[in-house]
């Protein structure tokens, strides 16, 4: 039984019709204690039927540890998106609801390797030189999620020292508790700094350079 | 049951991001994306009128936040409120429009051509619809911002999933207010309904779904005064507006209903607003300054129907493109 209607397929074939270069869909899973990790599996294998330009590689999340290493995947189900160069962007826990849409934005995304971001925003993370993470967490029925998905999405792929996942609030109820998750989406910035809500660019560009501040004084 | 959502989120518009002028004068910019705003790219694009439409963060507009909706003819089952919203958007880029997915910031419409400014742009254009739309009141208690997210919400289907096993308040007594509640009684232990008055606005069929629901309890009479927390929400203090008496109720969550108010801020200085805020219009859409017109929430306290604001939009596009033929020698 597919995941994905055939009027979806046709859709999701149109909007990716022109992908201008190859886009993997590399996903880890395993096949115990892990609720969607068999759906999320069938949706990339899905999905990777329906460009040329992108392709599906499947990895145990146990047995292959040193891919989920290289790649810095800590929980499953996880899907890395990687273009001519891994920027960074990740999916944990399945896109599905409004997610898909996110997941959809960033295989453009990462085949076309240009952010699509204000030029202030371009020049701040164009200087940003120490690593910043961004933890956006979702809900699959959160119809403002996405924005604030595809936004650190974005920024992952403008910078080499940025990466960004999407992040299940559902599929992991830990990291909503530690992070004291009650409303999404919220978007964690290295640990410390959050936003609440589908923040326009500018304010999230001012969060991140707080953020980086706060960890060159921790540094200290 | 997992479902797929193909909402179109592109930061840019999928036709053609380059194609979008910021140096040339469009004939029509439409600000807002929702129902009002995509049938008047829809009329327009189908008059050839070069239209822009900046959509905002949320295309779709409301319908796109809406389960479903059961009142919008040639639906007779019903329709996914995003699936609507998705199918407008495709019928006026069918026709021509470019959508962007940008939000005004500032205007004037002082002089001609009419200017428009975004964060990171600016636009320019003989006529103007104004279809911002409206968005969710506040309450404006103490307490309401500094726990936003952090046990207040104004969307139950986000964030309803937290509150598992827990008791929320939701604020309002309307259809939103009730549709909501009912809702979060899929998580919740127990939903209080605090209204201000003692019956509930909401259409019959709500109140009674509501009223025989057991995991519900209504509160009567009664206006939230302060939202009370530590790191989360741990209360509401409440007044009863008949007694005066002020009390304490105990909750995990606030949910906030209490209608809408459009988004007319940056129109105050240009455009005639009314006492509550809302753009005055005439009949045939027209605001008070010529070339720029008014379709659906924005200038509808009334109706606020998607059915409404879709025709709104629709005698906006026509006496933009009628508009347009008078100023063509």
């Amino acid at each position: 039984m597919p995941l994905l209607s055939e009027e979806i397929k046709e859709q999701v074939k149109k909007q990716l019709a022109d992908l201008s270069g190859p886009v993997r869909l590399v996903m880890f899973t395993q096949e115990f204690e892990c609720e969607f990790c068999a759906e999320t599996r069938q949706l990339v294998e899905e999905i990777a039927q329906l460009s040329g330009q992108l392709s599906a590689e499947i990895y145990n999340f146990v047995t292959d540890e040193d891919k989920a290493d290289e790649l810095g995947i800590d929980k499953i189900p996880a899907i890395a998106v990687i273009g001519a160069e891994d920027y960074g962007v990740r999916f944990y826990g399945i896109p599905s609801g409004y997610e898909f849409a996110s997941l959809l934005h960033a295989v453009k995304l990462v085949a076309q390797g240009e952010p699509e971001l204000s030029e202030e925003t371009t020049k701040v993370l164009a200087e940003v030189n120490q690593p910043a993470h961004f933890q956006v967490f979702v809900t699959p029925t959160c119809p403002y999620c996405p924005s604030a998905v595809m936004l650190a999405h974005q920024m992952a792929v403008a910078s080499p020292m940025v990466r960004a996942d999407m992040v299940e609030a559902q599929e992991f109820p830990h990291l909503a508790i530690k992070y004291q998750v009650m409303g999404v989406p919220r978007t964690v910035i290295n640990e410390t700094v959050h936003i609440e809500g589908a923040a326009p660019e500018p304010m999230v560009v001012e969060k991140l350079q707080e953020a980086l501040e706060s960890t060159e004084l921790s540094d200290d | 049951m997992l479902d797929f959502k193909l909402t179109e989120h592109d930061r840019k518009p999928q036709s053609d991001a380059d194609a979008v002028k910021a140096d040339s004068v469009y004939d029509l910019i439409i600000l807002g994306g929702g129902p009002a705003g995509l049938t008047a790219a829809i009329y327009a694009g189908r008059a050839r009128v070069e239209t822009l439409v900046l959509a905002g963060s949320l295309p779709g507009g409301q319908p796109a936040n809406t389960d479903v909706v059961d009142n919008y003819p040639g639906f007779p089952e019903g329709i996914g409120g995003p699936e609507l919203a998705q199918r407008f958007q495709n019928q006026a880029e069918r026709f021509g429009a470019q959508i962007k997915m940008d939000s005004a910031t500032g205007v004037d419409f002082s002089t001609q051509p009419f200017t428009i400014h975004t964060h990171g742009a600016t636009y320019r254009a003989r006529t103007v619809i104004v279809a911002t739309g409206a968005v969710p009141r506040r309450l404006g208690v103490p307490g309401e911002s500094k726990f936003f997210g952090r046990g207040v919400s104004t969307c139950a289907t986000c964030d309803g999933f937290f509150y598992e096993g827990k008791t929320v308040v939701v604020v309002g007594g309307g259809d939103s207010a009730i549709i909501e509640s009912l809702f979060l009684t899929r998580f919740a232990r127990q939903v209080i309904v605090l209204h201000r008055r003692d019956e509930l606005r909401a259409t019959q069929i709500n109140r009674e779904r509501a009223f025989a629901n057991p995991k519900i309890r209504f509160v009567w009479d009664t206006v939230v005064e302060e939202i009370l927390g530590d790191q989360t929400v741990n209360g509401v203090r409440v007044r009863n507006v008949k007694t005066g008496e002020t009390s304490v109720i105990k909750t995990d969550g606030v949910f906030v209903y209490v209608g809408m108010e459009p988004k007319t801020e940056i129109f105050a200085d240009q455009l005639e607003l009314d006492g509550q805020g809302y753009v005055v219009t005439d009949h045939r859409q027209r605001t008070n300054v010529s070339g720029v017109f008014a379709a659906g929430d924005v200038q509808d306290p009334l109706y606020r129907q998607v059915v409404v604001a879709a025709s709104s939009g629709a005698i906006a596009a026509m006496e933009v493109e009628k508009l347009l033929g008078e100023y063509s020698p």
